[in-house]
């Protein structure tokens, strides 16, 4: 099967900084694909590599199974930018007809995406009204619906979710998955881990301009951190070392690592309260994507 | 706590380097600029000569020694007259037609037997054809003919008669409006021109900088990232601020029309012709700044330094003919002189479109030239 976007060995250097170094990534049809990196990884100079924006010094990208060059080869993808590029002083159809227009639409295929994109985003009670007085949500709605209205086989998703309240969100990746079940395939740059490890099924680690890791969430533990889980126990007391759990710093908070929570944990526990510690406190803590990426990346990924 | 609201605002205006030009600067430069055009002594060398065509139907010794004196005046510069050939009356329409086309301000004519009339103590009046746009030139010429008559009647004249003769010299000039018979007056049109462009070039000036928007919150970069071209976004925009600027400057006229009656509906070709290459320079230039500058508090600063200036030494502001010659010239460097001169030639002095080629040709090629340089400086936009 041809990938919807391959990207190969993609190199950009921007002054003395080499801002992608040798990248590469594929994305499938109807793939969601996180794309994730500290701040100054590369994420936006292969975005721009891949829309075109930016000229690689070499590797390349393909669509569809095509080298892409030209303007004109670029009509299948989608882009969709971190801040609300849209014209706040223009009605919702004002904005969706003008994106559509430049996307090639025309005529009645125009009409009829618009339409589309009112339902989609659920905005077809404010067709008429400014963009300026949206919500922060709704704005990113229409944002997103302006990227669309050509129906991109692969869409370029910078921050889809910034700034907007958990219900709107939850509206956002609804349409994102409708856009999915078209077998629009999906590159999504965020900094909301959780969202990356719920909603995408691949996810691509960005540092330095290289990819550090990519795969399945479930891959990329087993290839880091591993699939234990953390019980930590807080006792009032210290209590005397077993080979059985760790102190790290604080000889009051015991931590042991167990591949099986219910099996484990409560012998655990027994042993502690025998050797006389007093439990004040317990709790598991599931390893995940930011465990991932702090130990792939030795940082933290914040907004 | 208001120490701290008083510091913040003083804070704020130190970190804005364009808004302390705007409050510091800008005013220093005005001023210079319009001591540059006032003060005679500064910048300009000497006041502007007033430009006279001269007329002799006496062809005398007296009349010719009485043009002698008026040409060797310091302030006035003899405009020869075209039609080197032309001799009686021919002379005289040929010296009226320099006035009406502005080349000259004024046209003096010495009447047939002017000399004689010298002599018989009763001097004919000498005619003075002038052009009611510039209201100096012609007093300070009348002024000098009524001297220099009286200095040439004294000459004439037996020491006994003069001093019989009265002491105030009737009046021995006769001044004809040639261009302003029932017509409104000529500062109406200028200043529609003027105010307009003026206008014209802030309306265009402030819609280019949604160029500088669009850059500024990622819209620009969907645009280029649709089927958008940076040539074609370019032009797009050109074109609208072209069409509003011929919306600005046709409303304005209209007006004039309306209430002050300046005569637009006589020469629509030519001010068809005029106000479309004025709004396609104000368009150019406007997309020029808007690329040159990186911000859109730099585009206000620059934008209202320029425009200002443009139109303090262009004539919106303060009419050309009152500014030195040094002035004068450092006015055609900019986009107004040459709109209002067109639209003078227009409206004030009844010209054909063909007196307008050239006011046509300099907005004409500004504008493209000025177009290509925002497509140029927008280069740095487009894929990196």
């Amino acid at each position: 099967m041809t990938a919807a976007l391959c990207v190969d060995n993609l190199r950009k250097r921007l002054g003395s900084v080499q801002a992608v170094d040798g990248l590469s990534l594929v994305v499938e049809a109807g793939q969601l694909l996180a794309l994730l990196g500290p701040n100054g990884a590369g994420k936006t100079t292969t975005i721009r590599c891949i829309m075109g924006r930016l000229r690689p010094d070499s590797g390349s990208v393909e669509l569809l199974g095509k080298r892409l060059r030209g303007r004109s080869e670029r009509r299948m993808l989608g882009f969709v930018p971190q801040e609300i590029g849209l014209y706040a002083d223009l009605t919702t159809r004002e904005n969706l007809t003008a994106f559509g227009r430049f996307h090639g639409l025309a005529g009645r295929e125009l009409v009829r995406r618009v339409e589309w994109a009112l339902v989609w985003t659920g905005l077809e009670d404010r067709a008429t009204k400014l963009v300026g007085s949206f919500s922060g949500g709704m704005k990113r709605r229409v944002n997103i619906a302006c990227g669309v209205l050509h129906s991109p086989k692969v869409l370029l998703l910078d921050e889809p979710t910034v700034g907007v309240d958990p219900q709107s969100r939850e509206r956002i990746f609804e349409m994102i998955a409708e856009l999915q079940s078209e077998g629009t395939a999906i590159v999504l740059t965020t900094h909301q881990l959780e969202e990356a490890e719920k909603r995408c099924e691949r996810i691509v680690i960005v540092d330095h301009g290289k990819v550090v890791a990519s795969g399945s969430l479930h891959d990329l533990l087993v290839a880091t951190v591993g699939l234990e889980q953390t019980a930590r126990i807080t006792l009032d007391e210290p209590i005397a070392p077993h080979a059985s759990f760790s102190t790290n710093g604080d000889p009051r908070v015991l931590s042991a690592r167990m591949t099986s929570v219910a099996a484990e944990l409560p012998p655990l526990l027994a042993r502690v309260e025998k050797s006389g510690g007093d439990i004040r406190d317990v709790r598991v803590h599931a390893p995940n994507l930011q465990d991932v990426f702090l130990s792939l990346t030795g940082r933290e990924l914040r907004e | 706590m208001i120490t701290q609201v008083i510091k913040i605002g003083w804070l704020r205006l130190w970190h804005g380097r364009f808004e302390l030009l705007l409050v510091f600067v800008v005013p220093l430069v005005f001023f210079t600029i319009f001591a540059l055009i006032f003060d005679k002594q500064l910048g300009s060398g000497k006041t502007k000569q007033i430009d006279a065509a001269v007329v002799d139907l006496d062809q005398s010794p007296v009349s010719q020694s009485f043009v002698k004196h008026l040409v060797d005046d310091a302030a006035i510069r003899r405009y020869a007259i075209e039609d080197n050939e032309a001799v009686g009356y021919d002379q005289l329409d040929a010296a009226r037609d320099t006035v009406l086309r502005g080349d000259a301000t004024v046209a003096v004519v010495i009447p047939e037997a002017w000399a004689k009339s010298l002599v018989s103590g009763k001097p004919a009046k000498v005619w003075l054809l002038a052009d009611a746009s510039d209201p100096i030139g012609p007093g300070v010429v009348e002024a000098l003919v009524q001297k220099l008559t009286a200095d040439s009647l004294a000459a004439q004249l037996p020491a006994t008669e003069i001093a019989d003769a009265p002491k105030q010299l009737p009046l021995v000039v006769e001044t004809i409006d040639v261009l302003g018979q029932n017509k409104t007056s000529p500062v109406v049109s200028m200043y529609a021109a003027g105010i307009a462009v003026m206008f014209l070039l802030f309306s265009a000036t402030g819609h280019a900088g949604s160029l500088i928007e669009e850059r500024e919150n990622q819209t620009l970069e969907r645009l280029l990232c649709s089927q958008l071209g940076m040539g074609q976004l370019l032009v797009g925009k050109w074109a609208f601020l072209a069409i509003l600027g011929v919306v600005q400057i046709v409303a304005m006229f209209a007006w004039a029309q309306l209430v002050f009656g300046v005569r637009v509906s006589d020469h629509l070709a030519g001010f068809a012709a005029m106000t479309a290459v004025t709004a396609a320079a104000a368009a150019s230039l406007a997309l020029v700044m808007a690329t040159a500058c990186r911000s859109r508090a730099q585009l206000n600063a620059v934008s209202v330094i320029a425009i200002l200036t443009m139109s303090a030494l262009g004539g919106s502001m303060v009419p050309r003919y009152l500014m030195s010659e040094t002035m004068q010239n450092v006015g055609k460097l900019t986009f107004n002189a040459w709109a209002i001169d067109g639209y003078q030639k227009l409206f004030w002095r009844n010209l054909p479109v063909s007196a307008i080629t050239t006011e046509l040709a300099v907005l004409g090629v500004a504008a493209v030239v000025m177009l290509i340089a925002a497509r140029v400086l927008a280069r740095r936009w487009e894929v990196e």
